[in-house]
């Protein structure tokens, strides 16, 4: 009975790890000279770590996004990289969220907040943040942007190395100048 | 043992492998290595060491940075554990399977060696895994029961409400002093109407501190904060911090409502600041007033402290399942690390154990195949290690006996090829004498008999191997076995004797003499039997005696002859004038005594012929001209008979005597003609027979033939089987052919008649006579 229990637990934690519990819908728009990215994590992320940001843990949502060009019968070109960092941590005797934001570890935003609505809008969202130059951008070529998400801390039972992380997404433009 | 031949050394030197290069130096696997051995065993200690060490220590750790580091990196070693166990125990099954496919020895034994101690080690350890995650289980459980989170709740609860409390207090103070404030004028110079309105609530120590601002705007219309005033406790002094109230003022001049914050302090403590927004009647933002308590008391320390537990319980609780993880990790870590010690060891055991008896069985069947060469390296210094120099020393005193032996066989393969050289020597001997030898054994069986003895014995190969007093044990051939199984006394002469036999219908003269095989002393291991064809002989005595007889004849016989004829002849002179019928009477008698006379006369020339025969003047001769020449004579003196010529198409030259041949021919040619009474044909045929080294002139005739049991005798002086003649004619034909070297036979013709056959040697190409000289 232990050792199915056991099983079951791996397996489940596998499961949990590996699979994906949300969407990320991805927006850009481009202008003077840069690629602005907006980001939405759908439901149920933030209510998987709910308990973890009530306890006081620090929690960390990561952006990782990546700027692609499509390449035909091989691995598309990873242009450029940029991550966006959300962090929450409740302090438990005043009730209160900090937060912050940061950009390839730059502090863009951090403000304090007790309104659990505006936490959840600050840590799944973000908008319009000028994460790409489009100086080598070729015109009228298509481009996309990939975001995946992953969050900290983690509460699996294992962990498994080739982690796919919690969320992608990704949205597809054309650059024209 | 002489050092040439038993040394290895001198084995090894003496192969042609060691002509080669050294091979390349093989490098020593792991397991036979001691230094990564002893490597590999303090890295396992030290990472036992370090889980212990962190384990031991996981309690005063993060929860998250043991939920992160902690179990992704225990989660990886497993992994990685499980990976290397089970490609250990594919490799190792694999192996075996293939092994066992193969025949190779000692591969059941492997396998089971390496079943039994994974199984013994197998068992024990996933019991302990399954029996300590079980305990893992509830203890993570009993941590976060029902009871402890009730109480850690209302003691967070209590806390919570002490603080709101205090900062409902001083957000209320803040508030009841901006409203104070609204008709102050707080761009005036003289604060001390301000000092005195915001004075009472620290003096009364409802506050701690108070702190007024003017807000400001800007050229671009933005918000900002002057101090204006402020107002503090003794204690305050040293604990203050102008710059988190000059924020949370900017906060709530900026609009932000219910604007307070908790600052905890370095040396302990906390302050609780809250602003409030100094409005005018008209509502607009004027001033900020940001007041602040310091908590001290400990009432505040110990709401902290409930805070602190309560934040560090619901961590725990919320990082239940990966610190659960953790754990379990930590024994499948050391399950795996047992697992995977215990297979390769299974694994290094069973080689170590199986290696040197492989190495030992490869060397034996190498050492089989005839490689003496091969030998075992010694990699242990134990009881294995003492087996392969047992078996290298038996090695070597095997290669040392076999390069004896090989010697040997060398030294016996060049003494039997001498033997084999004399005995084909000896084989080649007796095949080409014309004397015939025969060997029996102490047995009494024939052991060998040459050409010469089967020629004139008439044997036949199958005797060989059969008991001599069998073998002549009849006919004419009694007398052999006498001599073969004749007792004879040692020092005793053993004889010879004469015999004769009759082969194709030739009476054959042998001279058979038997002379023991005894080495000096030792016992009769056979004899040998010599047999000489004496019959030449005979016939050469018989000649020289018939000779002598004819001469002393002649010479007797030839001197009355004179007178008696003279006698007659001169009594038929006396009676010439006598009466007719005396003198007819006289006539008759004398003529008869002087004809008789005359044929005595003829009889005696020719019996002094043949006795005083002379010796040949041969001459380079063709022997197609003397033929031809002799043939000639014939032409058109018998109607009815018909003398035709088979001539080889090229003879050599002959050395002879061309008036003594013809004489020969002519004697055939006259015989032929009588017996077939002057009416059949005759063939004379020439051939050259390059091998024997002759010519041969074959008579051939259609007439009545020859009796078997006459032919030898016919070459035999006064031997006739005619009414008349002197018998010598044949006999001169084979003097004159016996004294040209060759030999003359007779046979019977086919389909009848008579075949005379002359062997004369011949001259070589090169001028010189083939054959035995006369």
């Amino acid at each position: 009975m232990t050792s199915l229990r056991l099983l079951a637990i791996v397996l489940a934690a596998v499961a949990l790890d590996a699979g994906t519990s949300g969407e990320v819908q991805v927006s850009t728009l481009v202008r003077d000279g840069r690629v602005y990215v907006s980001s939405t994590l759908t439901d149920g992320v933030i209510e998987e770590l709910d308990e973890a940001i009530q306890s006081g843990l620090t929690t960390t949502f990561t952006y990782e996004t990546e700027l692609r060009r499509p390449v035909s019968i091989w691995f598309d070109r990873v242009l450029a990289t940029a991550t966006v960092s959300a962090a929450v941590q409740f302090d438990t005797l005043t009730g209160r969220y900090q937060l912050s934001r940061s950009v390839d570890g730059r502090i863009e935003d951090s403000k304090v907040s007790d309104d659990k609505a505006a936490v959840k809008r600050f840590v799944t969202a973000f908008e319009r943040l000028p994460l790409f130059g489009t100086a080598d951008l070729e015109p009228n070529v298509e481009y996309y942007v990939r975001v995946r998400v992953r969050t900290r801390p983690r509460v699996t039972w294992f962990f498994w190395p080739w982690d796919r992380g919690s969320a992608t997404g990704f949205a597809r433009f054309t650059f024209i100048p | 043992m002489p050092e040439t031949l038993g040394s290895p050394t001198s084995l090894r030197l003496s192969a042609p492998a060691s002509a080669a290069p050294p091979p390349p130096r093989r490098r020593r696997p792991f397991r036979d290595n001691p230094l990564l051995l002893l490597l590999g065993i303090l890295a396992l200690i030290g990472v036992l060491s370090f889980t212990m060490t962190l384990a031991n220590r996981s309690s005063g750790l993060a929860p998250d940075f043991l939920s992160e580091f902690v179990l992704y990196s225990l989660s990886v070693v497993d992994l990685t554990m499980l990976v290397a166990l089970v490609f250990v125990l594919a490799r190792s099954v694999i192996k075996l399977l293939v092994e066992r496919k193969r025949g190779l020895p000692f591969a059941r034994f492997r396998a089971k060696l390496v079943t039994v101690l994974l199984a013994m080690t197998l068992v024990p350890a996933v019991l302990v895994l399954l029996v300590g995650s079980q305990l893992i289980f509830n203890s993570v459980d009993r941590w976060f029961n029902a009871p402890m989170d009730e109480i850690l709740d209302s003691a967070q609860r209590i806390a919570s409400d002490y603080y709101h409390d205090r900062q409902r207090q001083v957000s209320g103070e803040a508030s009841r002093l901006a409203r104070s404030l609204a008709a102050a004028d707080l761009a005036s110079p003289d604060v001390r109407l301000l000092r005195d309105a915001i004075a009472p609530p620290v003096s009364g120590q409802q506050l701690t501190l108070v702190e007024v601002y003017r807000v400001q705007r800007g050229p671009e219309a933005e918000t900002r904060v002057v101090p204006v005033v402020d107002v503090a406790s003794a204690s305050m002094s040293a604990v203050a911090n102008r710059a988190s109230s000059d924020r949370l003022a900017t906060r709530a001049a900026g609009g932000q409502p219910d604007v307070w914050i908790r600052e905890p302090l370095e040396g302990g403590g906390e302050l609780i600041r809250a602003a409030a927004v100094v409005r005018k009647a008209d509502g607009a933002a004027v001033g900020v007033v940001v007041a602040t308590v310091h908590l001290t008391g400990e009432l505040a320390l110990r709401a902290r402290r409930m805070t602190k537990a309560y934040e560090s319980y619901t961590q725990l609780k919320v990082l239940k399942r990966p610190l659960t993880g953790v754990y379990l990790s930590f024994f499948l870590m050391v399950t795996l690390m047992v697992l995977v010690s215990a297979t390769w060891m299974g694994l290094y055991l069973a080689k170590r154990i199986t290696r040197p008896v492989q190495l030992l069985a490869a060397a034996a069947r190498e050492i089989g195949a005839g490689h003496f060469e091969h030998r075992v390296e010694r990699e242990t210094a134990d009881e294995f290690g003492s087996l392969v120099d047992a078996f290298n020393t038996m090695a070597d005193e095997l290669a040392t006996s076999r390069l004896q032996l090989d010697r040997s066989t060398i030294d016996l393969q060049q003494k039997h090829a001498e033997v084999e050289e004399r005995r084909r020597f000896t084989e080649a001997v007796l095949d080409r004498v014309a004397t015939g030898v025969i060997t029996i054994d102490a047995r009494g069986r024939i052991g060998t008999v040459n050409p010469a003895a089967v020629r004139l014995l008439g044997l036949g190969a199958t005797v060989i191997g059969q008991p001599a007093s069998a073998v002549f044990g009849h006919g004419d051939l009694l007398p052999l076995s006498t001599l073969a199984t004749a007792t004879y006394a040692p020092g005793k002469e053993w004889p010879a004797q004469e015999i004769a036999l009759v082969r194709d219908g030739r009476e054959v003269q042998l001279a058979v003499a038997a002379t023991p095989l005894q080495a000096d002393g030792g016992p009769l291991e056979g004899r040998v039997l010599v047999l000489d064809d004496i019959t030449p002989l005979i016939r050469a005595q018989k000649v020289a005696a018939w000779r002598e007889v004819a001469r002393r004849l002649a010479h007797e016989i030839k001197n009355p002859l004179t007178p008696i004829q003279l006698s007659a002849q001169r009594l038929q002179r006396q009676f010439a004038a006598a009466p007719d019928h005396v003198r007819a009477f006289v006539d008759e008698c004398t003529g008869t005594i002087v004809g008789e006379v005359d044929s005595l006369k003829a009889l005696v020339d020719e019996f002094s012929q043949f006795a005083r025969m002379p010796a040949p003047r041969r001459v380079p001769t063709d022997l197609h001209d003397v033929l031809l020449g002799t043939l000639a004579l014939y032409d058109g003196l018998f109607q009815s008979v018909k003398i035709e010529t088979l001539f080889a198409v090229s003879l050599p030259r002959v050395r002879l005597d061309p008036d003594q041949i013809r004489r020969v021919v002519i004697n055939l040619l006259d015989n032929a003609i009588e017996a077939f009474n002057q009416r059949g044909q005759i063939v004379v045929e020439t051939h050259h027979d390059a091998g024997s080294g002759v010519v041969r002139i074959v008579i051939a005739d259609d007439g009545p033939g020859i009796a078997a049991e006459e032919r030898d005798k016919l070459f035999m002086p006064y031997f006739s089987t005619k009414k008349r003649g002197s018998g010598l004619g044949l006999a001169i034909v084979r003097r004159i052919v016996a004294e040209h070297g060759g030999t003359v036979e007779a046979g019977p013709n086919e389909p009848r008649g008579s075949r005379f056959t002359i062997e004369l040697p011949c001259e070589s190409r090169e001028g010189g006579t083939e054959g035995t000289a006369p």
